[in-house]
Parts: structure tokens; C-alpha cells; sequence
């Protein structure tokens, strides 16, 4: 089988486990106990935490169950007063649309901010969009679809000029692109996921400027206030291991051998790409095959290869991809869109492997389609 | 698994189906080769999402090496399994139009006189007819024509599928085991009925398309459908009853009085007759409901079925003009000429009708007299100015000899006893004893000796 879904979920990375397992095994504790387990299970978690912070450019660390929560918690943390102004881009992940669109709901004024064609949000349209006394402004640091980096640093500029807070999907970008927030002016948070990092799911964090946010679930006074439940000191020295692989100082070198590796399978393929004619993250492409997304990848699923559909048919209803519509591609060569994401392990052969397998599918394809003639 | 060995198109195919364009704008196509009476290849043309082309490779395999009618079986059930169903009964019509295709160009089966074919249009009345058939232990096959299109309608075929009352006709069919087949015939029924229709319109007549759908056309294209599927007879779900009478098999009124249909079929070939049964034509449509629902039948709650069903329900006037019938605006008059108000376009108005007019005199009620398409004018006056005792007909089909006759119409109108004259060129008068106030030119007269209907004509004017 060739994997190549790593924007999906990434293949748990065997140092991960390691580092998790002496937590998953023996090691016995509830953190918030002053007893000894107690103290050496805090000693650890707050370890993690550190490194963590560290590594994201940020003391301020919240752990939660994933991106999901920790993009819900960014969100609807903001909406503890009154109804108030929110701005996200057309680009945002579900797990920031949804939550936003939920705020609408209860009377919020939400404003959805247009993308280039290029697959960057509209810069100047933002500027225009968000206004002193805004709840919050959410713009994604690399799309889950495309995998174009957004300019982070220049919507932190024009957020803080503001004084609106930001709050930065990272979960992408962590795995292949720096996800720090440190040096960004203004109220910066950012969401990461340790599943997409080879570590382990059900594990993720906000980090940043987390004052002012309201807990979202209630409980016990766990992480700050914010996020209760007894913490997971497993999953989170799982988070710490995975973040310093992939954001540490060996992870430049493997960036650029993924990069690589990506451009050459890009070639290969001689295929329209979604967001390839400014800087992606180096695993990510977005391919518009032209054929049925859904039905190529079920195809190359046959094939042994693991690809993502950019849109999925739900009972005649098909729903491409919203962010590629935002860059204006249209619905029909959206409905074809393919994702293809490598990975750290991703070797040469995989590449060979997925360009053969596309050439039959595409065949098979082009046959199927000609027939309608 | 998407099975795409089959994908391709046969070369001058025995049968060629296509199905999809709706909202998802899946688009499929099913080609057939017909050898020795079995399908010996299929190949399937698809640009699809997942579940309809897997749907469709699976049933190109499964319909090589079978009869036409045991592909026929084929159905839903058998890609029910793939996720988005929606998408799966895409592929089930393009093959079954693959398969209705092949019997247009001629397919069929070996003769088995056990064999009955069953008109479906998916309404209750034919669900209950087929369902009787399996009762009886007879090979049943569903037939159903698909016959209309709209081309200027704002969207004729977008729609995901073909029609939903082919589906259920389809649906009642397979969940009883029953092959279906569907006729697409709507070029030719295009010209035989809805020109005429609309011809007869545009001229200032009134004409009966039911009538002339029924006798001219659908009869005639299935039992050429039934014969050739080797069907010993075929059955519809019509509240009309046939009787014999001097070796001839006739139409006779149903035993509903206000469901009788005995007038549609006044135009049938009696050759035909002898290889048609209806079985509801003793029946009451109350015992009808009440049969099929307590058999569980899906269809029993499906609507009924519109007078003309091809204006889908819609009105008059906005059909004639989607047909390219000019409607222009003129002026209504009475005998005398005066002015009395503004109609929309003559043409779409029928002798003896009184509602929408929109115009009065003093306090009596004003009828539509006649219609003047040339001077694009609706004259109107008192309902007994259109009282008539002597009717010509054209185009008169007599299927007993017969003098004293009743003369009907309308559907549900009283008929008028009277006596019919032909005067052996086609043509004949009806001489009637009361006057006639709705004998508008192009109706069809039907003339009736007691229950039975004996001969029927147009009216000539």
C-alpha cells in the first residue's frame, strides 16, 4: 500500500510512540494529585507543556483532544459576553467555519473574507473587513485543501492595528511549514493536531493568547480554566515528541526532501494543480484530474493507493471543496479535485508507484468517458 | 469495487441507453449487443462519481449472458449495497433505457403464451392488475412508455433521472420479481399525438388527445411490444370493459360510471383487442384502492394520473405557446360583433366554456360559441346558441353497424340518443334528439349502442 493521505492523519512515527510509551505503560498519576505519583505525573505533563510552548512560540498552552476543540475552544471561547462581529476566510477548516457559522446563528455578525485565485486569502479585502472592536479574525496558516501558506504575518499586522484578536488554524501547517506564532504582534492563538504529525490522536493544543477566552465544556479547573478533564500526560509528551520532530531544527532538511519529491511526482503527472503557482506546504497537491475525484480515488484505492477525494457525493449531492469555489475554480474541475499528501517516509518508489497507478485510472477513465460520445 | 473492464461503447450497439445530467451531472451510457436472443456483450460509457459508476459496471456484468427479459429483473436491489443510492438508480435507468432501446429496435423473446405483458404507469390501477397477474402464476412483464418530452420547457431532462412514475413502475414491477421494460417513444409520440393536439389548437378546433393517444398510438406500441416479447396477451389497468359481438371483440363502458374510460378506447383497432384483457373493468376504483392497499402495495397512494397528461398539470395556454402556437391578444365579442372584453390568444379558448372569460352582459352567463383564428377573435353568447341536433363527423371508425346509437361528447356528459348516418366516404352525420351544446369541432364523438361502443368520428364542424 502507498500512503500518501498524510493531510488526513500521518502513520504514527515510531519515536512518538517510544516517547509516550513509559505514560501509556507504568507510570501511574493523576497530575492534579499532591501526592508523589501525582507531582511526577505534573512534573511530566508540565515538561511537555514547556516544550511545546517552546516550540510554538508561546508560554500559554491549552491542551485539548485535538484541532477540532482547540479551533471550537479559539471560537466560541470569544462569545462568552454578548453578540459581537467575527471575520474568517472563505478558506477556514470545518472545525472554524462550523463554530463561527454558530455564532451566527445566535445573532453574531459573521463576515467570510474572499480568496485569490491563487489560493491566498484577499489581503486587502481583509483589511477592509476587519474593524476595531471585532471578537475575532480566523485565517488558517496553510489550507487543509491546497496546502498554500497563508501570509500570517501580514494578517497578525493588520489584526493587531486593530486590535482584534487572531486565532490561526495551524494543524497543517505543523506538519510541514513553521507554525510558531512567536514575534507575531496582536493576540495570536494557534490550534495543532498531533495526529497529523505522526503522534497520536485524540491529542492537540491552543497555544497563545488564551486570556479572555471562556472554557467551552465545564468541569474541574484543569488548564487554566479552559479545557477540564484530568489531562493526558501520554498525549501530551506524544504532542511534545511529534512538534519537535516536525517544527525542530531537523525538520528544514526533510521539508525540502519532501518538496522535492513532491514537484516530481507534480511532473510527472502533467496535471492542472490547485494553488501551485505560490509557496504549498511541501507534501501538498491539490490535483484537478478533470474525472470524478471521488470515483479516481476509489480507483487508485484498488490500486493499493491512498489519496483523498477533494469533494464527496453525499446522496446525489455532490459538494466540492467550498475553498476551491472561493478561488474561483469552477464546480465541475472542483468535483474532480484529488488531494495528494507525502509524508516524512514517503520515498522515491512511492512516487513511482502513484504516477503508474494514476496512468491506468486515467485511462480507464478517459475510455469510460469517451464511450458517452 | 468500480469495475471498469467494461467500459467502452459497441460498435452499432442493438441497444443504446443513456441516463443522468441532473444535479449532480452524472452522465451514463449503456450499450448492448443481442445475440441468439441473449445479451452477449455490454459496455458502459460514464462520467460519474463512485457509487454510479461502480453501480454500472456491476450491472453491465451482471445483464452479459442473460435473456433481455431476465436483465430486466435488474434493479435497485442489485446496487443496493453501494453507498448513495441516488447515484446507483442513475445506472439502473441507463441500463434499463439500454434495455427499453433494444426492444424499440426490434429485440424480443421466444413466444410463451403463458407469458403476459402488463401495462404499468406506475399508478395504482396497473399495480393491481400486475399484482393479480403473479396471483394467477403467470409470467408477468411490466411495460411502460415513456412519452413525452417538453423541449422548451425551462428544464425538460434536467432532472437526475427519468420520470419518478417510470421508477415506480419500474419498482412495483422488480419488487414482485417481474421484469420491466421501458419504451422510450417520445419523437414518435410527438408526432402522432402532441402535433396534432397542437395543430388542431392553432386551427380553433377542440381536440381529444386521449382518444387518439390511445387509439392511434399507445395500444398499438404495446401490443407491438407484447407481441415481440412473445407475451400470449396483455393486460391493462383501463375502468372499460370488452365484449363480444358477431366474432368482434368491442369497448364497452367499465363498470365504475365515474371512472368509465370506455370513450378513450373508442378509437382502438378491434385487432388488437382480441390480445388485450382488462381485468378493472368490472371493478369500482374504491375496491381498487382498497385492494392495493391491503396487498401493501406502493402504489396505492401514487396521483392519479392528469386528463392530459402531458400538460403535466400545467395550464393550457403557456403549453400551446412553449409549442409555438402564437397567442396574441384579441378581442371577445358576441353575435352581434360588439366588443365585450380582451382575451390572451384565441386559440386557447374550447366552445362551451364559460369560466375565465372575464366578460359579461347584463346578467346572463356567456359561453365560448366558437373560435375565430383567423381574425383572432373568441365570440361568446348564450349557452343555447351552441345547441345542435345535426353533428357531421369525419374520420369515422365503425366497429359494429349500428343505427340507433347514444352519442357522447364528453367524458361523464349525458349522452344524446339520435341516429348515425355514414355516408360511406369516411364521414357521417348524427342526427340527435335533444341538442348537443358541447359537439366542438375536433372532439371526438363516441357512439355507443347501450354499454358498447360502436363507431366513433370527429366532429367536422
Amino acid at each position: 500500500m502507498i500512503y500518501l493521505d498524510h493531510a488526513a492523519t500521518a502513520p504514527p512515527d515510531p519515536r512518538v510512540t517510544d516517547a509516550m510509551l513509559p505514560h501509556l505503560t507504568g507510570r501511574v498519576g493523576n497530575p492534579s494529585e499532591p501526592h508523589a505519583a501525582g507531582r511526577r505525573a505534573r512534573a511530566d505533563l508540565e515538561a511537555a507543556r514547556a516544550e511545546i510552548g517552546a516550540l510554538l512560540g508561546h508560554e500559554r498552552v491549552v491542551l485539548t483532544s485535538g484541532g477540532t476543540e482547540a479551533d471550537n475552544l479559539a471560537v466560541l471561547g470569544r462569545a462568552a459576553g454578548g453578540a459581537g462581529r467575527i471575520v474568517v476566510s472563505a478558506l477556514e477548516h470545518p472545525a472554524v467555519l462550523r463554530p463561527a457559522e454558530a455564532l451566527a446563528r445566535r445573532g453574531w455578525e459573521l463576515a467570510v473574507a474572499p480568496v485569490l485565485a491563487d489560493g491566498r486569502v484577499d489581503l486587502a479585502a481583509l483589511a477592509e473587513l476587519v474593524r476595531s472592536g471585532d471578537a475575532l479574525c480566523c485565517v488558517m496558516g496553510a489550507s487543509n485543501i491546497t496546502g498554500v501558506l497563508q501570509p500570517v504575518p501580514a494578517v497578525a499586522e493588520l489584526c493587531a492595528e486593530r486590535d482584534v484578536p487572531l486565532h490561526v488554524d495551524h494543524v497543517q501547517t505543523a506538519a510541514g511549514a513553521d507554525a510558531s506564532i512567536a514575534g507575531l504582534p496582536g493576540r495570536v492563538t494557534a490550534a495543532v493536531a498531533a495526529h497529523k504529525l505522526g503522534g497520536p490522536r485524540g491529542v492537540g493544543a491552543l497555544v497563545g493568547a488564551v486570556d479572555g477566552l471562556a472554557p467551552v465544556a465545564h468541569g474541574g479547573g484543569q488548564e487554566g480554566g479552559l479545557r477540564p478533564g484530568t489531562e493526558d500526560v501520554a498525549g501530551a509528551v506524544g504532542l511534545a515528541r511529534a512538534l519537535e520532530l516536525r517544527q525542530g531544527p531537523d525538520a528544514a532538511a526533510e521539508r525540502v526532501r519532501r518538496a522535492a519529491l513532491r514537484d516530481a511526482l507534480e511532473a510527472r503527472l502533467e496535471l492542472p494543480v490547485a494553488g501551485g503557482s505560490v509557496e504549498r506546504l511541501p507534501g501538498h497537491l491539490l490535483l484537478l484530474t478533470g474525472f470524478r475525484g471521488d470515483t479516481a480515488v476509489r480507483l487508485l484505492d484498488e490500486r493499493g493507493v491512498c489519496v483523498a477525494a477533494g469533494s464527496a457525493c453525499a446522496s446525489g449531492e455532490p459538494a466540492p471543496e467550498t475553498a476551491l469555489l472561493a478561488m474561483g475554480i469552477d464546480a465541475a474541475a472542483a468535483r474532480g479535485a484529488v488531494r495528494v499528501t507525502l509524508g516524512p517516509e514517503t520515498t522515491e518508489a512511492d512516487v513511482d508507484g502513484v504516477a503508474a497507478a494514476w496512468a491506468a485510472v486515467a485511462a480507464e477513465l478517459g475510455r469510460a468517458r469517451e464511450a458517452l460520445a | 469495487m468500480i469495475d471498469l473492464s467494461r467500459a467502452g461503447a459497441l460498435p452499432g450497439p442493438d441497444g443504446d441507453g443513456r441516463a443522468g445530467g441532473g444535479r449532480c451531472d452524472d452522465r451514463l451510457r449503456v450499450t448492448l449487443r443481442i445475440t441468439d436472443g441473449r445479451i452477449a456483450a455490454v459496455r458502459f460509457g460514464a462520467d460519474a462519481c463512485a457509487s454510479a459508476t461502480a453501480a454500472v459496471g456491476r450491472l453491465a456484468a451482471l445483464a452479459e449472458g442473460r435473456t433481455l427479459l431476465d436483465a430486466a429483473r435488474l434493479g435497485l436491489r442489485d446496487v443496493a449495497d453501494l453507498p448513495s443510492p441516488d447515484c446507483a438508480l442513475t445506472a439502473v435507468d441507463a441500463l434499463h433505457a439500454a434495455l427499453g432501446d433494444a426492444v424499440v429496435r426490434g429485440a424480443g423473446a421466444a413466444p410463451d403464451v403463458a407469458r403476459v405483458g402488463v401495462a404499468m404507469s406506475g399508478g395504482v390501477d396497473s399495480a393491481l392488475v400486475l399484482a393479480e397477474a403473479v396471483d394467477e402464476g403467470r409470467a408477468a412483464v411490466g411495460l411502460t412508455l415513456r412519452l413525452w418530452i417538453d423541449p422548451a420547457a425551462p428544464a425538460p431532462e434536467r432532472a437526475c433521472c427519468a420520470p419518478d412514475s417510470v421508477r415506480r413502475a419500474r419498482d412495483l414491477c422488480h419488487a414482485l420479481g417481474v421484469p420491466h421494460l421501458m419504451l422510450d417513444l417520445r419523437e414518435p409520440f410527438r408526432a402522432a399525438v402532441v402535433d396534432p393536439f397542437v395543430r388542431g389548437y392553432a386551427a380553433g378546433e377542440t381536440p381529444n388527445p386521449c382518444a387518439t393517444c390511445n387509439g392511434t398510438f399507445r395500444f398499438d406500441a404495446l401490443d407491438g411490444v407484447a407481441m415481440r416479447l412473445g407475451c400470449g396477451e396483455w393486460r391493462t389497468g383501463h375502468y372499460a370493459r370488452l365484449v363480444a359481438r358477431d366474432g368482434r371483440v368491442l369497448v364497452a363502458r367499465g363498470a365504475d360510471p365515474l371512472k368509465d374510460q370506455s370513450a378513450m378506447l373508442a378509437l382502438v383497432d378491434p385487432g388488437i383487442l382480441t390480445r388485450v384483457r382488462l381485468p378493472l373493468g368490472d371493478r369500482v376504483k374504491a375496491a381498487v384502492v382498497d385492494d392495493a392497499r391491503g396487498r401493501g402495495l406502493a402504489a396505492a397512494d401514487a396521483p392519479e394520473s392528469q386528463e392530459v397528461c402531458f400538460l403535466g398539470g400545467g395550464a393550457l395556454a403557456p403549453f400551446l405557446a412553449r409549442q409555438g402556437v402564437e397567442l396574441a391578444a384579441g378581442p371577445i365579442v358576441d353575435e352581434e360583433g360588439a366588443v365585450l372584453g380582451a382575451h390572451a390568444g384565441a386559440v386557447a379558448y374550447t366552445p362551451g366554456q364559460r369560466r375565465g372569460l372575464g366578460v359579461s352582459r347584463g346578467t346572463e352567463p356567456l359561453h365560448v360559441l366558437r373560435v375565430e383564428p383567423t381574425t383572432n377573435t373568441v365570440v361568446v353568447g348564450r349557452l343555447s346558441r351552441l345547441g345542435r341536433r345535426t353533428v357531421p363527423l369525419r374520420d369515422v371508425v365503425v366497429h359494429a353497424p349500428a343505427r340507433r346509437v347514444e352519442a357522447a361528447f364528453r367524458v361523464r356528459a349525458e349522452p344524446i340518443p339520435g341516429v348515425l348516418e355514414p355516408d360511406g366516404r369516411g364521414g357521417a352525420v348524427v342526427r340527435l334528439e335533444r341538442d348537443a351544446f358541447q359537439a366542438a369541432p375536433g372532439q371526438v364523438c363516441v357512439l355507443y349502442d347501450g354499454d358498447i361502443v360502436v363507431a366513433a368520428g370527429v366532429v367536422a364542424g
